[in-house]
């Protein structure tokens, strides 16, 4: 039970949550990638490699840093915009960054228009119409990144990146934790620094 | 966003408390003081050390004293809000309310309350409400007993909720202040049962050390929520707790089975933060390589413990394996725990043996394990009774 | 108030989609004297639903959501029904219920909100359709009233359980035959205003969703009394078109036959003195202020 690898899928019908399968979350200063405990030094390289090496990388703000609700916020929100402007301004032909908000969580009649949004209720959606193949999340509630994160570890061959502000989401193929503006910065400088800008 | 709250350690709240780490409760840091109190009267203190927003209370035996005191604590200003409510279900409905509008909440409840109240709980785990139910257990109905039975706890295992298991007051305390922290974690963030056995913890009194009441846990912080507060001050503003997702298009149910994975998956995140707090392990073992193993949780403990001195005295090789922990369930602890004995002998207060289900489910070679003895209704369980059982066994497994 | 969550962050806001981008731009959020007249020149606060076409309740919604004094304070609850259906779309937090708890939730979610902002204005707004009121709800629901909790319940009354089909409802009138009721119903449609001015409900009203100036003035008025005196109740009618076998434009006829003198829906408002005082108050102030825009315009 404690070999349980969580990497890209599409895994299963109904995929388990990781944590039932014996993947802990880090503690403070650590992260995780694919089930297995990392320094956030090796997460920071394995993301961005991830991020270099994707045909379409793409940044998935949530509510909590797509609306400006309190201090701090707007900062966090900077950051993120500076990542996506970071993956542009490295990618090689052939790659598209894509930027798709989650604004909110509910679920939507009859569905969500794929391209420019991604919903919990059905994250596969954005996944496949737009090819996407490694993401990262951002400002999500926990509860919800963690329900698209499992179906679409089920339903997708999608790389999933959490840039989690609590503990961390151990059913994304890695996870960060206590994340911040400064954080966000340091996987965008990490991403220029591999890409050799 | 890390833990805003700690800023506040140090500082003190309206009362004068100054706010504290939960380790200092434990460690010896803050000063502790001796009593001799019931567990009636011990909900009271740790409540008063807890930051408890926000109390509902309804009549029933025998946890009505306890949350007739949680009210007193109102009237002197250590809990924010509190009013009785009308009925069991009320009751939970209301404490919902009260934390899904950012407060920390505790109620009480027993036997047919609880299960009055049933239809709340797992509405409470699947909208993530980290509601702290002080639970009493005692008898349900048909016939009515108002003593005390476990056989309710049995009925709580699918509710997604975290239940604990506290043996005497003193355990009950240190529950209560735990449980807090650990149902509030981000990632655990459910609510959670801390039961103990109505009338032998709730009404007899035992020598019991607190820290002082001049500090308190650090308040809860409802913007560390994993689903946003309904207060109007959080994005997003289009929200509603809980959507019927079965109605959005595209695995909709997949959706709605994986919330439910999500739960399940919250309660094993609690197993860290639970091992740290419970001294390291959610199960205590006490001369584990003993051939003959008593296993099981509460008050039958207690009784367990004297049984085990007496079948020492006649030479037995008899030790204890006490569960704290219901849900998660330890089952890498226990496995390891039971792996060498022999005989492995459940005692509990209840007859559908709940408690032997868990551990047959868990450790391979189930026949060793010996259901029983039960008792129910509040009938008592003496340890004279408990050894006369086991050597029973003892004897039938020798002829067969 | 809280219109900050009504804010884009600058630096991710052209990403949003369009339907977010109107709300920031043209919503009513701490409009001062918001209502249904906005609807059609601002976005509002439903941003779609399912509900059959032609629907009363969808209707009465709208006219709600519009007439609300403070959306940006304002949290609701609701219970199962085919209001569920409404609730995840609009923009106001809201909660479901389980099925007839709704004032049970309101109760503890009202009393937290004034723990955590004491010096600030949340009002809680209950929604629930008659079944979850009058009968599975009704212990909590009069309870709530006895205890004097400061909320309003709205009652959307079609007088069926209508999402689960046309069952027999409390609010069904007698002899009315339905699902569960084959031999019509045996007993009188339960008199609820009456019995929430008995259990201490300060503002109750009864009418039905065909007057949009008429349901924004009670549902105001229930709200600002539910703020600062006491609970309220309100009982709309919003017929099923779908369970009484009519057309979808034909919902108004049915509004309006049962609002006549004498019948079911007759405009009934009932206020205590406190309350017709400070209503009284409340509208002198509004007319000041619609003069002072008047004169505004004027001058300007």
């Amino acid at each position: 039970m404690r070999n349980y690898k969580v990497v890209a899928g599409p895994e299963a019908y109904l995929p388990p949550a990781a944590a039932t399968m014996g993947v802990e979350l880090p503690d403070e200063g650590g992260a995780l990638i694919e089930g297995s405990l990392a320094t956030e030094e090796e997460a920071l390289e394995h993301a961005a490699k991830k991020f270099l090496e994707a045909k379409v990388p793409t940044l998935f703000p949530g509510p909590l840093v797509l609306w400006n609700w309190r201090d701090g916020v707007e900062k966090k929100a900077k950051a993120v915009r500076d990542m996506f402007e970071t993956l542009k301004e490295v990618a090689i032909p052939g790659q598209r960054p894509m930027l798709i908000p989650m604004p909110d969580y509910r679920p939507k009649y009859p569905k969500i228009d794929a391209e420019t949004e991604i919903n919990p209720n059905h994250p596969n959606l954005t996944i496949w119409h737009n090819k996407i193949d490694v993401c990262m999340f951002v400002g999500v509630h926990c509860h919800f990144a963690n329900i698209s994160l499992k179906i679409i570890r089920g339903e997708t061959n999608c790389y999933t990146v959490a840039m989690c502000a609590q503990h961390g989401h151990e059913d994304a193929m890695m996870t960060f934790r206590d994340a911040s503006a400064d954080k966000i910065n340091q996987l965008s400088a990490k991403i220029r620094e591999l890409a050799g800008k | 966003m890390s833990d805003n709250s700690k800023s506040l350690i140090g500082t003190k709240n309206k009362m004068g408390q100054t706010y504290a780490d939960i380790e200092d409760f434990f460690n010896g840091k803050i000063p502790k003081e001796q009593f001799f109190m019931t567990g009636s009267e011990i909900v009271k203190e740790a409540v008063k050390r807890s930051s408890v927003g926000m109390s509902i209370s309804y009549p029933i035996t025998p946890q009505s004293e306890a949350a007739a005191l949680v009210g007193e604590l109102w009237v002197e200003g250590y809990v924010d809000a509190y009013f009785r409510g009308e009925h069991e279900f009320a009751v939970m409905s209301e404490c919902a309310g009260a934390s899904l509008g950012g407060c920390r909440v505790f109620t009480t409840t027993s036997g047919p309350g609880t299960l009055r109240a049933y239809e709340n709980f797992p509405m409470w785990s699947g909208g993530r409400l980290p509601i702290m139910l002080c639970l009493m257990v005692r008898g349900i109905n048909s016939p009515l007993s108002i003593q005390p039975d476990t056989i309710e706890i049995g009925m709580l295992l699918d509710t997604g909720m975290l239940i604990w298991h506290a043996e005497d007051a003193q355990e009950l305390f240190d529950f209560i202040l735990k449980g807090y922290v650990v149902a509030e974690q981000p990632d655990v963030h459910l609510p959670i049962a801390v039961a103990i056995d109505g009338f032998f913890v709730s009404h007899t009194k035992e020598m019991v050390e607190i820290p002082s009441p001049d500090y308190c846990l650090l308040p809860y912080d409802p913007y560390r929520s994993p689903v946003p507060v309904m207060d109007m001050e959080t994005a997003p503003m289009r929200v509603m707790r809980d959507p019927f997702v079965m109605k959005s298009n595209y695995i909709s149910y997949m959706t709605h089975t994986s919330w439910q994975l999500e739960i399940r998956a919250a309660i094993e995140r609690s197993r860290k933060y639970t091992r740290k707090l419970m001294g390291g392990s959610l199960i205590d073992v006490e001369d584990g390589d003993a051939e003959i193993i008593l296993c099981t949780s509460g008050t039958a403990v207690s009784q367990s413990r004297e049984a085990i001195r007496l079948m020492k005295a006649k030479g037995m090789d008899v030790g204890l394996v006490k569960i704290k922990s219901i849900r998660p369930f330890p089952t890498e602890e226990v496995k390891k725990a039971l792996d060498k004995a022999k005989l492995i002998v459940v005692p509990e207060l209840n007859i559908s043996g709940w408690m032997a289900k868990e551990i047959k489910s868990t450790i391979d070679r189930n026949s060793r394990v010996m259901v029983g003895p039960h008792v129910a209704g509040g009938m008592t369980m003496p340890p004279e009774i408990i050894v006369e059982e086991i050597e029973k066994e003892i004897a039938l497994r020798k002829e067969s | 108030m809280s219109t900050n969550i009504v804010r884009m962050s600058e630096a991710l806001a052209d990403v949003m989609p369009q339907e977010y981008k109107d709300l920031v731009a043209h919503s009513t959020y701490g409009k001062v004297d918001r209502g249904w007249r906005d609807l059609g020149e601002s976005k509002e606060l439903i941003e779609q639903h399912s509900l059959c076409a032609g629907c009363p309740e969808s209707l009465g919604f709208r006219y709600i959501m519009s007439s609300l004094p403070n959306p940006e304070d304002t949290v609701m609850v609701g219970s199962t029904g085919c209001t569920s259906l409404v609730f995840p779309h609009i923009a106001v937090h809201n909660i479901h219920s389980l099925f007839g708890n709704q004032n049970a939730i309101a109760s503890g979610l009202k009393r937290a909100l004034e723990v955590r902002f004491p010096d600030q204005v949340k009002d809680v707004v209950v929604l629930a359709g008659d079944g979850a009121t009058v009968d599975i709800g009704i212990d909590m629901t009069l309870q709530s009233w006895f205890r004097q909790e400061k909320f309003t319940t709205i009652c959307f009354d079609n007088e069926f359980y209508a999402n689960t089909g046309g069952q027999e409802s409390g609010l069904m009138q007698k002899q009315f035959v339905g699902k569960m009721a084959p031999a019509g119903k045996q007993f009188d449609k339960v008199n609820l205003p009456q019995l929430a001015i008995d259990s201490g409900c300060h503002y109750v009203a009864n009418l039905t969703t065909s007057k949009p100036m008429r349901v924004e003035k009670v549902i105001r008025n229930a709200i600002m009394v539910a703020r600062e005196i006491g609970p309220s109740y309100v009982q709309l009618y919003t017929p099923c078109i779908l369970e009484l076998g009519l057309q979808s434009n034909d919902a108004l006829d049915e509004m309006k036959g049962a609002e006549k003198k004498n019948e079911r829906f007759e405009f009934f408002e009932y206020k205590t003195d406190e309350v017709t005082e400070y209503l009284d108050k409340l509208d002198a102030e509004r007319k000041e202020r619609k003069e002072a825009r008047k004169a505004a315009k004027k001058g300007a």
